[in-house]
């Protein structure tokens, strides 16, 4: 991936979920993967088009989105949830779509033009995602509830 | 320290010498190789037809319900080997070591069996001679003495044999035969070469020691490769095995005169052994010598937009300075250079290089401008190249190319990787492409490759394939 769209990513990233969320937050190393890899178990996807190709993955388990979607509700004084209802969805779809949103807001500004889909949102069990001939970079960042991997996978429209 | 510890230590400083001493080590006949290791600050060695390799033990899983002195298992390129720690199955002190430090071990092969070992640090093939090893003696080591098949003295040090067979191996009725078959024989048949190697007695014990003398240093050679792999992540292959073989020959001579150990011990050894098998100018801008010898091989003329392709390109140097070599050789051309690797902290600075003027040789000055932070390159430079984190082995998407400039990127892939990284980049060359690779990686398969005429860097072109072959 080239390495100009790293940053933007890693920093929206970190900074959406400080503002999101409360208690510590560290990025794990990032790192390049190829292969098919398994989903967590809530994946939000976005698209990205453009000068570009490719799309943004906001993955963790059900059991983390859960407790990140209460808290962001709580945040917005609402009630937190018991199990992962349409609200709750919504709300995970929502944090995806601000990461990517403000990590597109950076490369724009850098002077890379892209376009984004409406995000949609994936949950189950065993699930695998794979994308041939582009590699993804995984942003891994730790959260006291547990883990959120943001994996992006673009490449250059030849 | 204790009288028993003190006598040990007495024992050492004055090896015992057996029947002639040193008139004896000068007429003695290499039959018994063993791979020696320290284990307490102590001597140990076991014989090297029982070793499979030695390597570096990163992610011991540790096992529940097993003795203390199992360390864990271990995942051996796939195979699940048990690992057993030396230090506390002999009743040695433990060494205190966070969990994920990697683990200096030896892989022994025992009849159908894989286990590995951890030990302090692994030092070197010895090589002796088998009707020399004296039987046991109780002061030595903290061992039980039924594990020791004997001591030896080399070079002023003493070695304790262990018995691995005995110590792992399973009562099984083969290798109680094999036991009692060597006995029989004194040793002969523990002593032989390795599988491969021959097992006829040469006729004069001249031509013995001559022919010894090689297969220790093959063996050596043969360490040293799998010391590359483990300690640094360079994979010797038919790529660099010319360069390895010539650099061995070189590195014996210095350590010897330095009076220091053959054998690469930790990875600061291996990467002075290394020093020399990087390419000239890397990690920095080509000096205009190196320039004059890209220049030599490029074509007269090439297409009017010029693909690049520059895996391992690090903090940008490399590709920086063919942008610029070839911005002047074809200045009508618009230039595309794809720069890749899989060091993030280095690549992540490429597209941003500031650099000190000095650094820069004055041919490549017109592409210089000075920034807020130092000098850096031009626009028209730095739109040409693509910089991209980016892992080789995985799918390459770039169109076909006419140069591809991957300096000592290869030796650090384990070799099917090397073959189809390579493979990738036949089909991606266009029929007058050229592909350069390190000034030491020349080992390129001559029925695909051919190197230019002449060229005084590693440059190949696509050998002609007959239709349908």
């Amino acid at each position: 991936m080239r390495v100009e769209y790293i940053n933007p990513f890693v920093e929206a990233a970190y900074n959406i979920l400080r503002e999101v969320m409360h208690g510590e937050i560290k990025r794990g190393e990032l790192y390049l993967k190829s292969t098919s890899m398994p989903v967590l178990g809530v994946a939000a996807i976005i698209g990205l088009a453009g000068d570009v190709q490719g799309r943004v993955l906001v993955d963790m388990t059900k059991d983390t989105a859960i407790k990140v979607a209460s808290t962001m509700l709580e945040g917005m004084e609402m009630e937190p949830l018991t199990h992962l209802n349409d609200m709750g969805k919504a709300t995970i779809t929502e944090l995806a779509n601000m990461i990517t949103g403000q990590a597109v807001t950076k490369l724009h500004n850098l002077g890379f033009k892209f376009d984004l889909t409406p995000p949609a949102i994936f949950t189950g069990d065993n699930m695998e995602i794979a994308d041939t001939g582009v590699e993804a970079l995984i942003v891994p960042m730790i959260l006291e509830h547990g883990k959120i991997e943001i994996n992006v996978a673009i490449r250059e429209r030849n | 320290m204790s009288s028993k510890a003190q006598l040990r230590k007495h024992n050492r400083l004055k090896p015992y010498h057996g029947n002639g001493g040193k008139q004896h080590e000068e007429d003695e006949t290499i039959d018994y190789k063993m791979v020696t290791f320290s284990l307490g600050g102590k001597d140990y060695a076991v014989d090297i037809l029982d070793v499979k390799e030695i390597a570096n033990l990163i992610g011991v899983t540790p096992v529940p319900n097993t003795p203390a002195y199992v360390a864990g298992v271990y995942n051996l390129r796939g195979e699940i080997i048990s690992i057993v720690d030396l230090r506390i199955m002999f009743g040695l002190p433990a060494e205190e070591r966070s969990s994920g430090e990697p683990r200096r071990g030896l892989i022994l092969r025992l009849n159908d069996t894989i286990i590995g070992i951890i030990v302090d640090y692994v030092d070197q093939v010895v090589g002796v001679d088998s009707s020399r090893i004296q039987p046991p003696h109780p002061i030595f080591g903290d061992i039980n003495i039924k594990y020791i098949s004997g001591v030896v003295e080399k070079n002023e040090r003493l070695y304790i044999v262990l018995d691995v067979e005995r110590i792992f191996g399973r009562e099984s009725q083969e290798a109680e035969a094999r036991r009692r078959r060597s006995a029989e024989t004194e040793g002969a048949e523990l002593a032989g070469a390795p599988a491969e190697e021959t097992h006829e007695a040469p006729e004069s014990i001249v031509a013995q020691r001559a022919v010894e003398a090689r297969n220790q240093h093959e063996l050596d050679l043969i360490f040293i490769k799998e010391e590359l792999t483990s300690l640094v992540q360079f994979y010797p292959s038919a790529l660099n095995n010319d360069w390895l073989a010539s650099r061995y020959e070189d590195w014996r001579k210095e350590r010897t005169a330095a009076e220091r150990e053959v054998q690469l011990a930790c990875a600061d050894d291996a990467h002075e052994f290394l020093a020399p098998f990087y390419s000239r100018d890397t990690g920095r801008f080509w000096s205009s010598g190196s320039a004059g010898m890209f220049r030599e091989i490029l074509p007269e003329r090439l297409r009017n937009t010029i693909t690049v392709w520059n895996p391992g390109a690090g903090k940008g140097f490399e590709s920086y300075s063919l942008a610029c070599l070839l911005k002047k050789v074809y200045p009508e051309s618009t230039l595309k250079i794809w720069a890749s690797d899989n060091d993030l902290l280095s690549i992540s600075s490429a597209p941003n290089l500031v650099f000190r003027e000095e650094e820069v040789p004055s041919t490549y000055h017109e592409f210089v401008v000075e920034g807020k932070n130092g000098y850096t390159l031009a626009g028209m430079i730095k739109d040409s190249v693509l910089f991209e984190y980016h892992d080789i082995t995985h799918p390459n998407v770039v169109p076909e190319m006419d140069l591809i400039v991957a300096r000592d990127v290869l030796s650090c892939l384990p070799p099917e990787r090397q073959a189809s990284v390579l493979d990738e980049f036949y089909d991606k060359l266009l029929e007058h492409g050229i592909v350069i690779v390190g000034d030491h990686e020349t080992g390129l398969a001559p029925d695909r490759w051919e190197r230019i005429d002449g060229s005084r860097i590693a440059a190949f072109r696509k050998r002609k394939q007959e239709k349908g072959a």
